[in-house]
């Protein structure tokens, strides 16, 4: 009878005879007949028979093996795919650790990755993968044999749904699973001196096995795979059955050491690549910090040039300025008080003398440009400005008080520009139209920080309009025209100094300076 | 009554200060340049200069440092429209330092302390 897939044996008659005969009635009865019969030929074809089932069952047997090769070469081939094209150290992990684990590929129940850092001198629990008790072991099987997924699916599954939840589970497990690289004693670390796995059995009283390790695995017999690539110790992975209890055969060991190669070389590639990558970023960012500095730079010569350009026009208005101003006040002295044109003549006083006080401004503006900065006394900056502006607060019937703070350090800052801040803010609060006429002025300690604050009681004004005096060259009603505390704003942004102006239409006008005490850049 | 040299290349600002410190009762002689200020000087005596920094191509400091050197008994007075001199090291041989303004109030009253304490520092001396 010749069944399907045995078409072939329709061609050959030899064939058909040697593959089939042999399992034949027909001629089992015949060769008992022969026998019977005393045929010499009887014995002969017996053995010739016996023969044939022999070689056909090596002949399976070699085709199972071959079989069995074939997958697995299959399987290494598509784990050496997903292996050589991703750099993603995660991704490479979670392909190995699943590749381990998964009845497709060695079907190992657990296993946990160890990674060497150099750095600690250490060889350290990373990833560990496997189900905790049987229960949880036959679900997970039950999925994976359900979803029939192959490799490259079952790590990405794995990766994006349960890598955190098995980091997890066995976090504590991993943190004790740390050896000291010279630690030349401890098993681990043989294995990976020696290059080569080592099946341990019999854990609990293996002599090389320190009792903590067995304990913590909880196992009897596991398997040390290390990782190495080219020469370089990377790592450690410690597979064992421990739901199933299926011994670690030669061949799973042997499998399991073709397998780390791969294994090895892409985690060192992926975490060379991380390295990499971390290294791009830092030069990227140097790369944006450059430029900004090269923007800077050309800004600043732009701003240095707007100073030049302005410093001379100043200079060249002030000369005919002071000319008209001098001779103005020349003429207005010797004019007699009945003179119809003293009227104009003060009027030109008085516009030449506005016109110098906003070149002083712009004056100042360039000179804010370039901010010199040292250490001072702050509260010694502050007497000395209540000192030289205190005839004219007193004339006013201004009342000033300074509070300074215990144990002050120096600030750094500009000790021109800081000066020139504090006394313009001032001459506002002297221009003020309030009923209290006070000025309080403390200086504190916070953090690294000493924290002036001026609160002027006189003026009551909207945030609107503060927040509008301190844009350059504003004007109002009350506080006049010009830089003033604009240029304060940018005197101080430029040394990196922050500067808060708070108005309270009730509580007046309130300044909050924070000055630094050390040298380290300000943002 | 104290004679003044003040040297400025502008002629109407000399043209100010002339007028404005004779009505303050001093003697005042002006010159538009380094060379117009050295013939001056050798020509009489000065009790104080009142000098522009910026003169045309030349430097007011310059002069200054020349007068320190050969006239050390005269002070001087540097009169500028760049306030930035007066943190300038190089304008500290200066006895005085003030910015150019309309109203002269500060260069007279400057003037008037420069020459009181030379005033007392003869006195001591002698």
């Amino acid at each position: 009878m010749v069944g399907v897939g045995d078409e072939e044996l329709l061609v050959s008659k030899q064939q058909r005879r040697l593959e089939k005969c042999g399992e034949c009635p027909v001629f089992a009865n015949d060769l008992k007949q022969l026998h019977a019969d005393g045929n010499p030929l009887a014995p002969l074809l017996s053995d010739l028979l016996s023969e044939n089932h022999h070689q056909k069952s090596q002949i399976q047997s070699l085709v199972s093996f071959l079989d069995n090769k074939t997958l697995e070469m299959r399987f290494l081939h598509e784990l050496g795919s997903v292996l050589q094209s991703s750099v993603d150290l995660e991704e490479v992990l979670s392909v190995a650790l699943t590749a381990i684990t998964a009845g497709k590929g060695f079907g190992m129940n657990r296993a946990f990755l160890l990674l060497c850092d150099r750095e600690a001198g250490i060889l350290k629990g990373y990833l560990g993968i496997g189900p905790r008790n049987l229960d949880e072991a036959s679900q997970v099987w039950d999925e994976i044999v359900h979803d029939d997924n192959d490799l490259q699916t079952l790590s990405q599954n794995f990766r994006q749904n349960k890598l955190s939840s098995e980091r997890a589970k066995f976090h504590d497990l991993l943190e004790q699973l740390t050896v000291p690289l010279d630690n030349k004693d401890h098993i681990i670390i043989k294995a990976l001196d020696g290059r080569h796995p080592i099946m341990v059995q019999g854990a609990f009283q293996h002599p090389d096995v320190p009792p903590e390790l067995a304990r913590l695995l909880g196992v009897d017999s596991f398997l040390l795979m290390p990782l190495i690539s080219r020469n370089r110790r990377i790592g450690m992975i410690i597979a064992d059955n421990c739901i199933t209890n299926r011994p670690i055969t030669e061949e799973d060991m042997h499998s399991l050491e073709t397998f780390g190669f791969p294994v090895a070389f892409a985690i060192e590639r992926a975490s060379l690549y991380d390295k990499l990558q971390v290294e791009l970023n830092r030069v990227t960012e140097a790369g944006e910090k450059l430029k900004e500095q090269q923007e800077l730079i050309v800004r600043m010569e732009n701003m240095a040039l707007v100073g030049r350009i302005t410093s001379s026009i100043a200079h060249s208005v002030r000369n005919p300025l002071m000319i008209i101003g001098g001779f103005a006040r020349s003429m207005l002295k010797n004019s007699p008080a009945s003179d119809p044109k003293r009227t104009f003549i003060e009027s030109i006083v008085a516009e030449t003398h506005q016109l110098e006080g906003v070149l002083d401004e712009i004056l100042n503006y360039s000179d804010s440009l370039y901010p010199t900065r040292d250490f001072w006394d702050v509260s010694q900056l502050i007497e000395s400005m209540l000192r030289d502006s205190s005839d004219t607060l007193t004339a006013l019937g201004y009342a000033t008080g300074y509070s300074p703070g215990h144990d002050l350090p120096p600030v750094y800052i500009d000790f021109k520009q800081l000066s020139y801040c504090l006394r313009t803010l001032l001459q506002n609060d002297i221009n003020g139209v309030g009923t209290d006429l006070s000025i309080s002025i403390s200086s504190q300690k916070e953090d690294d920080l000493v924290i002036i604050r001026i609160e002027d009681n006189s003026r009551h004004i909207s945030q609107a309009e503060l927040d509008h005096l301190l844009v350059p060259f504003s004007e109002t009603r009350d506080l006049g025209a010009g830089l003033g505390l604009a240029l304060c704003k940018t005197m101080l942004e430029k040394q990196g100094i922050p500067f808060v102006a708070q108005a309270d239409e009730y509580n007046g006008i309130h300044y909050t300076i924070a000055l630094p005490t050390s040298k380290e850049e300000q943002s | 009554m104290s004679t003044l040299l003040v040297v400025d290349d502008e002629a109407n600002i000399r043209l100010l200060y002339a007028e404005e410190l004779k009505d303050e009762g001093y003697d005042v002689v002006t010159a538009a340049s380094s060379a117009e200020a050295a013939e001056k000087l050798q020509g009489g005596l000065f009790d104080l200069a009142v000098l522009d920094i910026k003169l045309k191509n030349e430097s007011g400091i310059d002069l200054l440092q020349k007068l320190v050197k050969e006239r050390h008994e005269m002070p001087v007075i540097l009169c500028s429209a760049f306030s930035c001199y007066k943190d300038d090291f190089s304008a500290w041989l200066a006895d005085g330092y003030v910015v150019k303004s309309g109203d002269l109030t500060e260069l007279k009253q400057e003037i008037a302390r420069v020459l009181a304490k030379k005033a007392q520092k003869i006195k001591a001396e002698l």
